[in-house]
C-alpha cells in the first residue's frame, strides 16, 4: 500500500495557473433540503433599513455590507437564510437554518471560492458566480478535488453567523 | 458519466476553526447524507471537547482546574492527552501540547488569564485510569496539533459504522480516504498557497500537511509561526511543507510537527508509526522522502 505514496510532479502550466479554487457544494434548493427535510420554504428578501443596519452591526461588533438578506420562512417553525462572507482570500456562499426561537439548527457552506491576487475585493469577480449551476462554477480546477496543507480559517463564517443572529433578533423576530 | 450505482454526497461545514469537507460515494443519496451527518456530528463532539476558544470544553477545564486539583474529561479527550503524552515521549519533546504559553504570546491563541510555570512540559501530566488528568505544575494545553486528525478518525468510523464503503474526510488540509478507490490530493506550494506543487495519490489513508504560508506574522521585528518545536520554543519560519501519510489521521497530524522540527532525523519516529513522509522546500521540489517499511502500521492503540 505504501507504495502509492509516490508525488507526482505536474506540469509546468499547471504548476503556475491555479490562482483560483472554487467548489460548489448545494444549491438552495439542495441546501433547504439539506437543513429543514420534508418543509416547504416562502421566500420574501428583507430590507434593512439604516437604524437596523447599525442595530445589528452595534449588537454583533460585524460590519452589514448588504442592506437585502434573503430570508425563507420555513413551514412548521424556523428560517433558512442564505447568506455570503468575503474575506481576504475567500468568497463564500453559505446557508443558516434557524429554528422558530431563533438558535442555530445548521449552518452547510454552499459555494467556496479562493483566490488571490485581489480579485476577491472585486464586485465584478464576485458577481460572475452569482447564480451559476454547479457546473458553470466547477469550471475552475475542476479536477483539484482534494488539498493537503493549511486551509483558511472559518473566522468569517463565524462572523457571519454572529451578524445573522442579530440580524434575526433586530429584524426578523418580530 | 455518473450511473445510479455510483453517486458521490460532497458536504462542507465550518468546524475546528476550518472548513470540514466529508465525501461519500455509494448508491443512496440519502443513505450517504445520512452517514455523511453521523461524520459531522462526531466532529462537532470533538470541537466541543477540545476547543481552546470555548470554555465549557475539557482543554479549558483542564487550563484551568487539572492544576492543582484535577479534572476529570471525556474519554475521548482523555485519550488525546495519553496519545499526546506518547508522541511527546518518543520525540523527545518535539512535540508537545503544552507549547501553549509561547502561542497565547505571540497572539496565536487567546489569553484567558491562565496560570503556568515556563518549564513546565508533557512529563508534569499525568493521566488517571478513571479519566482524570492531573497537572503537576501550573501548565496549559493545546490540542490543536492533534485533535483535528483525531476528530478525522472518528468522523471516518461514524461513517464505516453508518454503511458508507467509500469516503473522504477533509479537516482543514488532513485528510483520510477509505474504500477501494484511490484519491488524488494536490499539495500546495510552500511558499505559495495560489500555486499546487504536486500530487500524492492515496487509498485507505491518511494524510497530513504543514506548512506556515497562511500562519507567518513578524512578531517584535521577527518571522513567528504556531509551528513549535517543544524542546525549545523555536517556531518553524522556514517556507517549506511537510506531508505525512499514515494510517491514521491523528498520526499524520501530530507526525507532520515533528518532522518538521527534525526533518531527516524524524525517520525512525516516522518507522515506528508506519508513516511515510515527504518534504518540499521552498521552490516546491521535493527534497526528502522517507517510505516506511511496514506495510500494515498497527492502530494506535488505547489503554
Amino acid at each position: 500500500m505504501n507504495s502509492e505514496f509516490v508525488f507526482i510532479a505536474l506540469p509546468v502550466s499547471a504548476l503556475i495557473a491555479p490562482s483560483a479554487f472554487a467548489v460548489q457544494y448545494l444549491t438552495v434548493d439542495q441546501a433547504q433540503k439539506a437543513i429543514f427535510p420534508g418543509k416547504s420554504f416562502t421566500g420574501s428578501p428583507i430590507k434593512l433599513t439604516g437604524d437596523q443596519r447599525k442595530a445589528i452591526e452595534q449588537a454583533s461588533g460585524v460590519r452589514v455590507l448588504r442592506d437585502e438578506q434573503h430570508v425563507w420562512r420555513v413551514s412548521g417553525g424556523g428560517w433558512f437564510i442564505v447568506d455570503e462572507v468575503v474575506g481576504k482570500h475567500e468568497f463564500i456562499t453559505y446557508a443558516a437554518g434557524l429554528t422558530a426561537n431563533g438558535s442555530i439548527k445548521q449552518i452547510e457552506i454552499m459555494d467556496y471560492r479562493e483566490t488571490y491576487g485581489g480579485q476577491i475585493r472585486d464586485q465584478k469577480w464576485r458577481v460572475q458566480f452569482v447564480g451559476k449551476t454547479s457546473k458553470s462554477t466547477l469550471k475552475l480546477d475542476s479536477d483539484i478535488k482534494n488539498i493537503s496543507g493549511a486551509t483558511l480559517s472559518c473566522r468569517h463564517i463565524t462572523d457571519g453567523v454572529k451578524r445573522l443572529l442579530a440580524f434575526y433578533e433586530i429584524a426578523l423576530k418580530h | 458519466m455518473r450511473s445510479r450505482s455510483n453517486i458521490e454526497v460532497r458536504r462542507c461545514r465550518p468546524l475546528l476553526g476550518t472548513f470540514v469537507e466529508i465525501t461519500a460515494c455509494g448508491r443512496d443519496e440519502r443513505f450517504l447524507a445520512r452517514g455523511i451527518e453521523a461524520g459531522f456530528a462526531v466532529i462537532a463532539t470533538v470541537n466541543r471537547l477540545m476547543s481552546f476558544h470555548d470554555p465549557l470544553s475539557d482543554v479549558s477545564r483542564m487550563n484551568r482546574d487539572a492544576f492543582p486539583k484535577g479534572v476529570k474529561v471525556h474519554p475521548w479527550t482523555w485519550q488525546v492527552m495519553k496519545v499526546s503524552k506518547r508522541f511527546a515521549e518518543r520525540s523527545h519533546g518535539t512535540f508537545d501540547i503544552t507549547v501553549a504559553p509561547t502561542l497565547t504570546a505571540w497572539n496565536y491563541l487567546p489569553r484567558y488569564g491562565y496560570q503556568f510555570s515556563p518549564t513546565a512540559s508533557s512529563r508534569d501530566i499525568f493521566l488517571r485510569r478513571n479519566y482524570e488528568v492531573f497537572f503537576c505544575r501550573s501548565l496549559i494545553v493545546d490540542l490543536g496539533g492533534i485533535a483535528k486528525g483525531f476528530a478525522i478518525d472518528r468522523a471516518v468510523d461514524a461513517l464505516k459504522e453508518n454503511g458508507i464503503e467509500c469516503g473522504t474526510v477533509n479537516a482543514g488540509g488532513d485528510l483520510r480516504t477509505f474504500g477501494p478507490t484511490s484519491q488524488l490530493i494536490h499539495l500546495r506550494h510552500p511558499t505559495d498557497p495560489t500555486r499546487i506543487a504536486g500530487a500524492v495519490r492515496l487509498r485507505e489513508r491518511a494524510m497530513a500537511t504543514s506548512a506556515i504560508y497562511f500562519q507567518r506574522r513578524k512578531h517584535r521585528g521577527r518571522y513567528v509561526s504556531p509551528l513549535l518545536d517543544g524542546r525549545n520554543d523555536q517556531a518553524a519560519c522556514k517556507l517549506i511543507s511537510v506531508t505525512v501519510a499514515a494510517a491514521e489521521c491523528m498520526t499524520g497530524d501530530a507526525l507532520t510537527k515533528v518532522v518538521f522540527a527534525l526533518r531527516e532525523k524524524a525517520a525512525g519516529l516516522l518507522a515506528q508509526y508506519g508513516a511515510d513522509a515527504l518534504l518540499l522546500e521552498c521552490d516546491g521540489a521535493p527534497s526528502w522522502m522517507f517510505h516506511s517499511s511496514c506495510d500494515t502500521p498497527d492502530r494506535t492503540r488505547f489503554d
